[in-house]
C-alpha cells in the first residue's frame, strides 16, 4: 500500500460522506492482521502460498490467509455447508494436505500448474476457499479504492442512480 | 414498560419467530387486545447501526450450520435465511409484486402441482391493505393481474443502470416491463409506534439492511406497531423446544445466552420459517399424523445473468429490483411461468457469486472483478414444483446447543431445468443486445418454502387453509414453510397477508 493510497482511503474513510458504523468497520479491516491459530505453521504457509495464486494479493498488504484463520477460531460460518463435504477447517485441511510436497517453494508457474488437479479432486472444498478468500480480498478497503469503489460513502444520499451519473467523491476515489 | 429481560406471563398468544409470517399477526392480535408476545432467535438491529459493508453485517443471518445435499444444493445463510428482530425481512429487496389469481391453481390448470385451499379473492383485501400500510412504491398502472382497487401509495422508485438497459432490451423484442412494486418509500412515512420513515437514499444495500428505515422491514412497521399496542418481543431467545400437555402445547423453551427459559400461552404460532419450522417439529414429534413435516421443500427457480458494460454503472446505486417484466408468468411448454427483474449488486455478494459460479481464479478473476462498476444484471423468479426427492430431515450431526442440524435436500425437477434454460436464453439475448461482455449466468435457487405444507385434507398437509396445526388444536404455523406451491413471485407481500388472514381467524375464533 502506497503512503497516496493509504491517504485517500483514510481521507474518504474519515469523510461525512461515510456513516459511523461503516467507518468503524472499514477502518479495523484496513489495518486487521490476525495471525495463526487454527492452522499449524506448515499448513498457514501452505495456504498463504495457495491464496496468493488463487486471489492475487500482497499478504503484507492485505491478510486473507489470517482471516480465513480467524474466521475458524471463532467459528462463525456462513450458514450452511455441502452435506458430502467435511466441516469447513477440516475439509481445508485435507486440500492442503493433497497439495504436493514442498508446493509453498515452487514457483508461481509450478503452483498453478497442480492446482487443476486439486481443484477436481476437491472441488467443493475449493470452492468453498475461493469464495472465502475473494470475499475478504473483496471486502478489503485497499481493494475498493483500487476498484474505484465508492458505495460506502453513501451519506447522506445517491442523488442520482442513472448510468454515468456519477457524484464528485465517486470520480475522485480511486487511481485516476 | 417492563425491562426487557422480564418474561411476560398470562400470555393468549406466544409467536415464534418475528419475520413476515409472525410480525404482521404479533401486531394485529395485540390490536386486538389479546396479551401477545414473539421470542426472536436474532436481536435487535435499528436503522442507525447498520453499516454499508456486506462484511460488517453477517449478523442480520442465521449462520447456523445447515447441511446441504441432492444434486442442486441450497445454499442458506446470506441467500436466504435471515436471523434479528424482523427475520429475513431484514435483509429482504422489499420486492413485493402480488402473487397473481392462476398461481394459486396450479393443479387446475396443469394437471401438476398443487392448488392452494384459498381463493385468490381472500387475499387480495390483505395486498391492499398492506401495500397501503408498508407504504409500496410502484406504478400507477401495473400492467399484470387483476386491477387493483386503488394505486400504489406512492409513485415508483428511480431506475438504476440495470432497470434502464432491461427497459431497452426488453423494448427491442416486445416485452413489456415496469417499474417494479418495492416497499421502501419514494416518500417519507409516518408509522404507528416508529415515527417517520424517510425517503429511500438509493442506497442499494437493502440485502445488508437498511441504515435509515425507507424499507419496511418487519420492525419499522408491524413490530413498532406491535408493540405500541403491548405485544412483548422477547430477542436473543433461540426456542429449543414446544411443550405438551394432553394433546396440547403448552408453551416454548428456550435459550437465552446460557440460561434455559420457559414462556406458556394459551396458543402458540410457529413463524420461524421453513428450515427452523419443520426442525423444531420434528425434533419434538409433533404435528405430523401425515408425514409431511419436512417435506415439500421448494426454492424458487433463480437464475441470474451479469455483463459488464462500457457505461458506469455503480450497481451498488438505486433500488436492486428496479423493473420487472410478468410476461413470462405463463410461457408454452412450462408448467407455470416466471418474472424477470433488474439486478443491482453489493461487491462482495457479487464477487464471491462470480467465483462459485465460474470458479475464475489468478488475474483473470481480479481482472473481472475490477469491472464491478459496470457490472448490470438481470434474473428470474419462476415456479418450483413440490416433488418427493426434495425434503428436510434431522442430520446426525450436532449443532452447539446439541441439536441435531437440518438436512435439506434439493434437486431440481424437469419443469426446473426446462424454465432455467429458457429463462437463460432469454436473458443472455437481452444482456446480448445491450452490448455486454463477459457474460455469465448463475443458476440457482431462491428463498425456502413449502415444509409444512397447508391444505384441506389432514392426509397430505401438516396445517389447515387458516394455518391450524392439523394435529394440535392451539398450535398454529404461520411461515413459508406453509405454502403449497412456491408461486411464481417474491413470497414476502403473500406471506405477510396469509399473516394477517391467520391472526384474523384466530381472533374470530378466540371471540367465540
Amino acid at each position: 500500500m502506497t503512503t497516496n493510497e493509504r491517504e485517500a482511503v483514510l481521507a474518504m474513510l474519515n469523510s461525512a460522506h461515510v456513516t459511523e458504523p461503516t467507518r468503524r468497520a472499514l477502518l479495523e479491516r484496513l489495518d486487521a492482521r490476525h495471525g495463526r491459530e487454527f492452522f499449524d505453521e506448515a499448513e498457514f504457509g501452505r495456504l498463504r502460498a495457495l491464496a496468493v495464486r488463487l486471489v492475487p494479493h500482497d499478504p503484507a498488504e492485505m491478510d486473507l490467509t489470517g482471516t480465513v484463520d480467524h474466521r475458524l477460531i471463532v467459528g462463525i460460518g456462513d450458514g450452511w455447508r455441502y452435506a458430502d463435504a467435511l466441516p469447513d477447517g477440516e475439509a481445508y485441511r485435507e486440500l492442503l494436505a493433497s497439495l504436493p510436497e514442498g508446493f509453498e517453494t515452487l514457483d508461481g508457474d509450478a503452483q498453478d500448474a497442480v492446482i487443476p488437479a486439486v481443484q477436481s479432486s476437491h472441488s467443493h472444498t475449493f470452492e468453498d476457499l475461493l469464495a472465502e478468500l475473494t470475499e475478504a480480498f473483496m471486502a478489503h478497503p485497499l481493494t475498493q479504492y483500487r476498484f474505484g469503489y465508492a458505495g460506502f460513502a453513501d451519506a447522506p444520499e445517491w442523488p442520482h442512480v442513472g448510468p454515468n451519473e456519477l457524484e464528485p467523491r465517486e470520480v475522485a476515489y480511486g487511481p485516476q | 414498560m417492563a425491562p426487557s429481560n422480564s418474561l411476560p406471563t398470562d400470555l393468549d398468544v406466544l409467536v415464534i419467530g418475528t419475520g413476515a409470517g409472525g410480525a404482521p399477526l404479533l401486531a394485529r392480535l395485540a390490536q386486538a387486545g389479546l396479551k401477545v408476545a414473539a421470542l426472536e432467535a436474532g436481536v435487535r438491529h435499528p436503522p442507525e447501526g447498520i453499516a454499508t459493508d456486506e462484511v460488517a453485517q453477517l449478523g442480520l443471518f442465521w449462520t447456523d450450520e445447515r447441511l446441504s445435499a441432492g444434486n442442486d444444493p441450497v445454499g442458506f445463510g446470506r441467500n436466504n435465511s435471515g436471523r434479528g428482530v424482523g427475520g429475513s425481512t431484514l435483509h429482504y429487496t422489499a420486492y413485493t409484486p402480488r402473487a397473481q389469481p392462476d398461481d394459486l391453481k396450479l393443479r387446475t390448470e396443469f394437471g401438476q402441482g398443487e392448488d392452494w385451499p384459498l381463493e385468490f379473492s381472500e387475499l387480495e383485501p390483505y395486498y391492499d391493505e398492506l401495500e397501503y400500510f408498508l407504504g409500496v412504491s410502484g406504478p400507477a398502472d401495473y400492467p399484470w393481474g387483476p386491477q387493483r382497487r386503488r394505486a400504489y401509495r406512492h409513485p415508483p422508485l428511480p431506475l438504476n443502470g440495470a432497470a434502464r438497459l432491461m427497459q431497452k432490451a426488453c423494448a427491442e423484442i416486445g416485452m413489456r416491463t415496469s417499474p417494479a412494486a418495492n416497499a421502501a418509500l419514494s416518500r417519507p412515512q409516518e408509522q404507528e409506534g416508529y415515527g417517520t420513515r424517510h425517503t429511500c437514499t438509493n442506497r442499494g444495500f437493502c440485502q445488508a439492511g437498511c441504515s435509515i428505515g425507507a424499507k419496511a422491514s418487519m420492525d419499522v412497521t408491524f413490530l413498532a406497531l406491535a408493540e405500541a399496542h403491548g405485544a412483548q418481543i422477547v430477542d436473543g431467545a433461540q426456542v429449543t423446544a414446544l411443550t405438551m400437555r394432553d394433546g396440547r402445547v403448552t408453551g416454548a423453551e428456550f435459550m437465552r445466552g446460557q440460561e434455559l427459559e420457559h414462556l406458556s400461552a394459551k396458543t402458540v404460532i410457529l413463524a420461524a420459517g421453513a428450515v427452523e419450522t419443520p426442525r423444531l417439529l420434528l425434533m419434538n414429534g409433533l404435528a405430523n399424523s401425515s408425514g409431511q413435516v419436512g417435506r415439500n421443500f421448494m426454492a424458487h427457480v433463480g437464475m441470474q445473468v451479469w455483463g459488464q458494460v462500457e457505461d458506469d454503472l455503480r450497481p451498488y446505486k438505486g433500488i436492486p429490483g428496479g423493473l420487472i417484466s410478468e410476461d413470462t408468468h405463463r410461457v408454452p411448454g412450462l408448467i407455470g411461468g416466471y418474472l424477470l427483474q433488474s439486478l443491482g449488486v453489493m461487491p462482495v455478494t457479487y464477487a464471491t457469486q462470480y467465483a462459485r459460479g465460474t470458479l475464475k481464479w489468478g488475474p483473470e478473476l481480479i481482472q473481472h472483478l475490477g469491472g464491478y462498476n459496470h457490472v448490470a444484471g438481470i434474473n428470474v423468479l419462476g415456479e418450483c414444483l413440490p416433488y418427493e426427492h426434495n425434503y428436510l430431515e434431522l442430520s446426525d450431526e450436532l449443532d452447539g446447543r446439541g441439536l441435531p442440524k437440518p438436512r435439506i435436500h434439493f434437486s431440481f425437477g424437469e419443469n426446473e431445468k426446462k424454465m432455467n434454460a429458457h429463462a437463460e436464453a432469454l436473458m443472455r439475448d437481452l444482456w446480448g443486445r445491450i452490448g455486454a461482455r463477459d457474460v455469465w449466468a448463475l443458476p440457482r435457487a431462491a428463498h425456502t418454502l413449502g415444509t409444512a405444507r397447508m391444505g384441506a385434507d389432514p392426509e397430505t398437509s401438516v396445517v389447515n387453509p387458516f394455518g391450524r396445526t392439523h394435529d394440535i388444536e392451539n398450535l398454529w404455523i404461520c411461515d413459508n414453510s406453509t405454502f403449497t406451491s412456491s408461486l411464481s413471485v417474491n413470497p414476502a407481500l403473500t406471506q405477510m397477508a396469509l399473516s394477517l388472514r391467520t391472526a384474523d381467524a384466530l381472533i374470530g375464533e378466540l371471540k367465540n
